[in-house]
């Protein structure tokens, strides 16, 4: 009987030109294999080469700078003359009217003269890059940094500019960055999801941020949790179902057992129909996912040490600290893009100064630990770290803050392939427009693709009768911020 | 051969900036001789009339190119020339022809070698043309117009011969088996009789046979069982749930605006029940194209009513995705003109003609000047109550008589007056007592928090005569490291000018506090006015003082929210005088009365109407900001030809609906039915359903295409009729296993050799999971609120699938916050017009099925059925197995009484083992593929 099942399988397996892996499988009757660790391990690398799975390792363009991206998203749109841009003239001129022409702006009233910034700046490191006072932290680490001062996107609001950030165009609904790099990329570990974003802001879009669009839907992120929980009731189960529920393991295991022979069955009978292969695979990487995903949660293995350097021992700093240590617990096991979020706090169109303080007080040990972190691991030569909101804000007050400004503003990179210590692009004067190496955000895009080995006009999907791009028509790849 | 559709404008833009500067006119050259003459028109004019003219010719100049005259060819392209006599190996024409270059025309592929080399050497002859060349480019010889085939006209095809007339059950037969039989391949065996059924329910109904079902059919043995089956599903509403929602697919349905501010559209449910509704009577497609284009301008059933049913069918326009708060006011108006004309493109032509929007279309016959006519009527369509306010506001329509919602509206206006002034009097009874009780003291709070810091304890004399929680309150709010720029001169102080800058705080908060009184005064008092005199409540003032950066700030953050002189809400009453609160209570009374006596709220759509007719220019570029020439509103010049009068008056929706429902257009039944198909099949005739233009696929049988259009609209354009047409035929009821060799003859189905394996759709899950255990909710239609508020979402508003029972195409749709369930299960992005369904297979759908709430509840449902129904557990396993798989049980790999006797204990002390045993077996087979994916 064994021998006729056998026999038939391999027929099977000849005419349907089955990857090795499904013979694995099917040799080694699924379930069980949960011990068989060596196995597995044969199982995961050939997954990540094999033929059919989507989200297959794939080999770039040319030669990639960047393995990864961890994209520290602050949500809202921080100041960049506040930050990482300084203006003396804005101090100079402070309470002045404008002396330029002001572009459409968000606030329709109660704009103001010019507002020099409440904070300090100080230079640090080999570099003499100055920081703002509101990222201490942060400022230790300029010397890895690559700021570039003259981001520009399209969006005067905050639904088309975090929409333009996350997807390339302010209007329509198309695939993430994340999603497209999980398409031109594939993933390194198949039991993790390859593109995650932690606890993402609803605001603005949603969904849409980390959404596949036209691609096929594995491309899509997984979301855990989202901006409206705390990360403690986030910890234990991250991911949704991931958990067994209302059984134990080895229940799960018994059952999931025979729902896997009952299913090869099945699909035996119907010539194996990949599709009916791809549902079986689909609850063996399930099953698979438990163990890794619980493992990588495991936040509190981590040594004191580690945990105090992010922040997660503060109140203040904790739920951005889980954050920026999950991206690197994730990024470490090969997840493609992570992306953190500090949502929705940065749109300061009053109190600035207030709001803006316990922002960056919230961010800046878990993002310096972050670095630090990576930089002793290895890690950051090969994970693009970006920082930024979805526009800055402006040199004029708007009462006592300040007004979105997409006209010109920072964003930072570090490790990935990128110049550290380097500063790139300028605003004018005051602060307001990029004037030189302007980056707009298609340039931003299709740099990301080049340091992940992907050529931004090659990377394209068609749909609806035409192919598309992460950069749509635009983009060029700023050649000069390349290490 | 196919005459491919081309634009050279982008081609020759590609080609002149890799090459060289752009090119001046060339002079005209004419032929010398008769070989000349005769070399032109059996080789070169042929090529220019099959691959060229639909786009660059007499009535269509994409790129302002035309290849049909001798003056045309040599004054070129906007671009200037395409020949070039000094070197004519290097003339534009030929690098684009020949694909050479980084644009490549005719889009698809090259021409062939023979015309390619034919061009070559007539340009190298100096591209001579006849000098008599009155004469228009020659059509080809079939009397078809040059471009698209699907811009041909239906043709009628009589069904071809085929040898094996035994498998012949429809003309649509006669049609898939030519082919085969022309093929050599077999076409696969009839389906099993449990099998065509499970695959007819789940088609027509979205959901499992019933075991009574099942008994029925398979003990029904006559021929005509399986017309008795259709006509039996067609006649359920079961029906237009299923069929209804693959059209919501296509008109992108959902119940918010989505991008930004992602506002709830409370009303877009009346579409969707309209779509139900609409496919239920088996409305004619025709007449459910035109209401859903103008349904507000045809009239009413009944003379003289309100057509509320056209209304709301214009809710295909209405429920897009909107950019509400962008700032750029045209710029969002134009967007959703550019979405609404996206749709209908798609859904009715199948075309996409958006490209269009900023050049002329690259691949289609669609020119810029093509989009602004279409564009022009939907921007002369009323979409905003108000297109320019900050968010901008969506249009409803009252489906009832503008007088009746006037009165509707005008007492909700009052009754909004009157909670302003109720407000305003609360507001100034609590401003009242802070400013007789807690401003005074103002500095000695401010002086107690700063000695609390300093010295840990204020004066025993200045704490005996404070509040302690206020105190409190202050000490927090003066904590250090605030970054409150307003504080700073209080920080600075010392002890010694303490005293001195809080009375200048005092002072400060109590003239902010005054004046704010008197805001709230004199807004009340309008408000009162306003019942009075029958005007529109008046908006609360803003609180706007001093540019906030200190006094206005200052007062905030201490008056209200956590701020140490904020009143609590449960306090507020205790401290108002007896004057105010009886008067506040009369007032509230009244109010009360007055809202209970209020007209209900008529009935409204989210739908759109005539707007203002606009003189549409063309977008250069597609920015408003660049307007070019004026353009009439019209159709495009491909399909409707150049000499169209312009429609002169009101949006022009009209006779758009009218166009395109004509029994003669060439585009909208041949897509309409493709759809059909389908969505009976797994794939189209046409695969790209959204997509008939060039860069879409041709028809795997343009002959039946056409056989089922041309018989669709004579039917009446009966979509019922159609579903019989298609699943009384044997290649609907073939199995979906295929043999070897026709997997290796057919492994795509283009020749429809087996019917195609599917996976169920989110809905098909859910609804099928909620029936097993009889928990289905089959009421129809309306709107549900569950954790959602009426009239906006808001970013906390959540929907739990989980919380309802309903059939899943009634749950709400909240555009940016889908549930996980329809993420995980392909749910239509409804961003867009969409075509079809992925069916991914992803790990996360596994761990629902193994680990969710919904499918946890559903396996103790039928576990508890399975138990309670029979002491034997012989019986219950056959009665779980034909629950949920229809079928008996079978042994083997599939679970069986041993599994549930062996099922491991779990953690909880007295837990049932065995029903948690059963509820187990259910889970599985309601994981099972057997159960997922219909044969």
């Amino acid at each position: 009987m064994a021998n006729i099942i056998k026999s038939e399988m391999m027929k099977n397996i000849s005419r349907q030109g089955m990857s090795r892996r499904a013979v694995l499988r099917q040799a080694a009757c699924g379930f069980g294999t949960l011990g068989l660790s060596s196995l597995l391990a044969q199982e995961q690398a050939l997954a990540a080469t094999g033929p059919g799975n989507p989200l297959a390792a794939k080999v770039p363009h040319f030669a990639p700078r960047a393995k990864r991206v961890i994209f520290v998203f602050m949500h809202g749109g921080p100041s960049h003359v506040d930050t990482f841009d300084p203006k003396p003239l804005l101090t100079r001129d402070n309470g002045k009217p404008i002396p330029f022409k002001r572009s459409l702006t968000f606030a329709e009233d109660k704009l103001g003269g010019l507002m020099k910034s409440p904070w300090e700046f100080k230079q640090y490191g080999q570099s003499g890059i100055p920081v703002s006072e509101l990222f201490p932290k942060v400022a230790q680490h300029v010397d890895d940094l690559c700021i570039i001062r003259s981001m520009v996107s399209d969006g005067v609001d905050h639904g088309g500019a975090v929409l333009q950030l996350q997807t390339g165009t302010i209007n329509f609904t198309r695939p993430s960055m994340g999603a497209w790099s999980l398409y031109g990329l594939g993933t390194e570990n198949q039991n993790l999801p390859g593109f995650i974003t932690i606890m993402p802001s609803l605001y603005h879009g949603g969904a849409k941020h980390w959404g596949a669009g036209f691609l096929p839907g594995a491309y899509e992120g997984t979301p855990l949790g989202n901006d409206k929980m705390a990360a403690k009731d986030l910890m234990d189960e991250p991911i949704e179902h991931l958990l067994a529920n209302g059984v134990t393991s080895d229940q799960q295991r018994y059952e999931i057992e025979i729902l896997q022979k009952m299913n090869r069955r099945h699909a035996l009978e119907r010539n194996s129909d990949p599709k009916l292969e791809a549902r079986i695979q689909a609850f063996e990487l399930a099953s698979r996912m438990q163990l890794e995903a619980s493992e990588v949660f495991a936040v509190n293995t981590e040594s004191e040490a580690t945990k105090k350097l992010y922040g997660l021992d503060n109140e203040v700093t904790h739920d951005f600290a889980w954050q920026c240590l999950l991206a690197r617990r994730l990024s470490e096991r090969g997840v493609r893009f992570v992306q953190c979020s500090h949502s929705y706090k940065w749109d300061q169109h009053t109190e600035l100064a207030r709001k803006h303080s316990q922002n960056a007080r919230e961010v800046d040990t878990p993002i310096a630990g972050l670095l630090t972190d990576l930089k002793s691991r290895g890690l950051l030569d090969d994970t693009l770290v970006l920082w930024g909101g979805e526009f800055g804000r402006t040199p004029f007050a708007e009462r006592d803050g300040r007004d979105h400004n997409p006209y010109g503003y920072t964003m930072w990179m570090a490790g990935g392939g990128v110049k550290p210590g380097f500063i790139y692009g300028a605003t004018d004067d005051y602060g307001y427009h990029a004037v030189e190496d302007r980056m707009h955000l298609h340039d931003l895009h299709a740099t990301i693709l080049h340091l992940l080995g992907l050529d931004h006009e090659k990377l394209t999907y068609p749909f609806g009768g035409r192919d598309y791009r992460l950069t749509d028509v635009h983009g060029v790849v700023a050649h000069k911020i390349l290490a | 051969m196919q005459s491919w559709i081309v634009n050279m404008l982008s081609a020759l833009v590609a080609a002149l900036l890799a090459t060289s500067p752009v090119f001046a006119q060339v002079e005209p050259v004419f032929a010398t001789s008769q070989s000349e003459i005769d070399f032109f028109e059996n080789s070169i004019r042929p090529i220019f009339a099959v691959e060229c003219a639909g786009c660059h010719g007499a009535q269509l100049q994409m790129a302002d190119l035309n290849l049909t005259t001798a003056e045309g060819f040599f004054k070129g392209s906007a671009r200037g020339a395409i020949v070039d006599p000094e070197r004519p190996a290097e003339s534009v024409l030929l690098q684009v022809v020949g694909h050479q270059g980084k644009v490549k025309m005719p889009p698809p592929g090259p021409l062939s070698p023979e015309n390619v080399s034919a061009l070559g050497k007539w340009v190298e002859m100096g591209a001579p043309w006849p000098s008599d060349d009155s004469a228009a480019v020659v059509a080809p010889s079939d009397g078809a117009k040059p471009g698209l085939w699907a811009f041909q006209p239906v043709k009628d095809h009589e069904p071809p011969k085929v040898a094996d007339q035994d498998w012949v059950r429809t003309p649509i037969d006669r049609f898939i088996l030519a082919r085969l039989e022309d093929k050599d391949v077999r076409p696969s065996a009839p389906a099993e009789k449990l099998q065509l059924l499970r695959r007819a329910k789940f088609d027509l109904h979205g959901l499992p046979p019933s075991e009574q079902e099942i008994e029925e059919f398979l003990s029904d043995t006559a021929p005509e069982a399986m017309a008795r089956l259709v006509d039996r599903l067609l006649a359920s509403p079961r029906y237009g749930e299923k069929w209804g929602r693959h059209w919501l697919d296509v008109a992108r349905y959902a119940d918010s605006t989505g991008l930004d501010e992602d506002y709830r559209l409370p009303h877009s449910w009346r579409y969707r029940d309209y779509v139900v509704d609409a496919f239920n009577r088996d409305l004619p497609f025709d007449q459910f194209v035109r209401e859903q284009l103008a349904g507000d301008l045809m009239p009413a059933d009944e003379p003289g009513d309100i057509n509320t049913r056209g209304i709301i069918a214009t809710g295909f326009l209405a429920l897009g995705v909107k950019p509400l708060a962008q700032q750029d006011k045209m710029q969002v108006v134009y967007d959703v003109v550019d979405e609404q004309l996206d749709t209908v493109s798609k859904a009715f032509m199948g075309m996409t003609v958006t490209c269009a929007r900023c050049h002329d279309h690259k691949f289609d016959p669609i020119s810029t000047k093509d989009y602004y006519s279409m564009a022009s009527i939907f921007a002369s369509t009323k979409s905003f109550e108000d297109a320019e306010s900050f968010v901008s506001e969506v249009y409803f329509a009252a489906l009832v008589e503008p007088e009746i919602y006037e009165v509707y509206r005008k007492e909700q206006e009052r009754l909004k007056a009157r909670r302003y002034s109720i407000e305003s009097i609360r507001d100034l009874g609590v401003a009242d007592y802070v400013q007789r009780t807690l401003i005074p003291r103002l500095p000695d709070y401010m002086i107690a928090a700063r000695q609390v810091r300093e010295d840990g304890v204020p004066t025993a004399a200045a704490r005996a005569e404070l509040d302690e929680g206020v105190l409190q309150a202050w000490i927090e709010y003066l904590k250090p490291g605030q970054f409150r720029p307003y504080l700073d001169k209080w920080e600075r102080a010392k002890p010694s000018e303490w005293l001195a800058a809080a009375e200048e705080y005092r002072e400060l908060y109590a003239t902010t506090s005054q004046w704010w009184s008197t805001e709230l005064k004199s807004w009340g008092a309008e408000a009162e006015e306003a019942i009075r005199a029958g005007d529109d409540a008046p908006d609360k003032p803003a609180f706007d003082r001093g540019g906030m950066e200190l006094e206005g700030r200052f007062f905030l953050e201490v008056s209200s929210g956590e701020g140490p002189f904020s009143v609590a809400k449960e306090d507020r009453e205790s401290i108002l005088s007896d004057g105010v609160r009886a008067r506040l209570t009369s007032l509230s009374e009244e109010l009360e009365a007055w809202t209970k006596a209020a007209p209900p709220e008529p009935p409204l759509a989210c739908a759109i109407a005539e707007g203002e007719p606009v003189d549409q220019s063309v977008f250069v570029g597609g920015s408003h900001k660049n307007p070019g020439e004026t353009v009439p509103k019209h159709f495009p010049v491909a399909l409707r030809g150049a000499w169209q009068s312009p429609i002169e008056s009101g949006s022009g929706r009209k006779e758009l609906a009218d166009w395109l429902a004509s029994p003669d257009h060439p585009l909208t039944a041949r897509v309409y039915v493709n759809r059909v198909w389908q969505w009976h099949f797994g794939e189209g005739l046409v695969r790209s359903s959204n997509n008939f233009g060039s860069t879409g696929e041709q028809p795997t049988h343009p002959e039946l295409l056409d056989y089922l259009a041309k018989r669709f609209v004579e039917s009446g354009w009966s979509t019922k009729a159609l579903h019989r047409m298609i699943m009384l035929s044997s290649a609907y009821q073939m199995s979906s296993q295929s043999s070897e060799a026709v997997s290796e003859a057919d492994p795509e189905n283009r020749l429809w050799s087996h019917f195609l394996r599917r996976r169920l759709t989110v809905e098909e899950m859910r609804d099928s999971l909620l029936a097993l255990d009889g928990s289905l909710d089959l009421t129809m239609g309306g709107r549900i609120d569950d954790g959602l508020k009426k009239d906006e979402y808001g970013p906390d508003a959540t929907f739990n699938p989980d919380s309802v029972s309903r059939r899943t195409l009634y749950l709400p749709l909240v555009r940016n916050k889908l549930p996980s369930l329809y993420r995980l299960f392909d749910f239509a992005d409804a961003g867009a017009s969409s075509a079809r369904r992925n069916e991914s297979n992803i790990a996360p759908q596994a761990l629902y099925a193994m680990n969710s709430d919904f499918v946890k509840s559903r396996a103790y449902a039928l576990a508890e059925i399975v138990v309670r129904g029979s002491e034997d557990d012989a019986e219950r396993l056959e009665r779980a197995y034909r629950l949920i798989l229809g079928r008996a049980p079978g042994g083997g790999a599939e679970p069986s009484i041993e599994y549930v006797r062996s099922y491991p204990a779990g953690d909880a002390e007295g837990e049932s083992t065995h029903l948690a045993g059963w509820a187990s077996l259910c889970r599985i087979l309601m994981a099972s593929n057997e159960f997922h994916y219909v044969d």
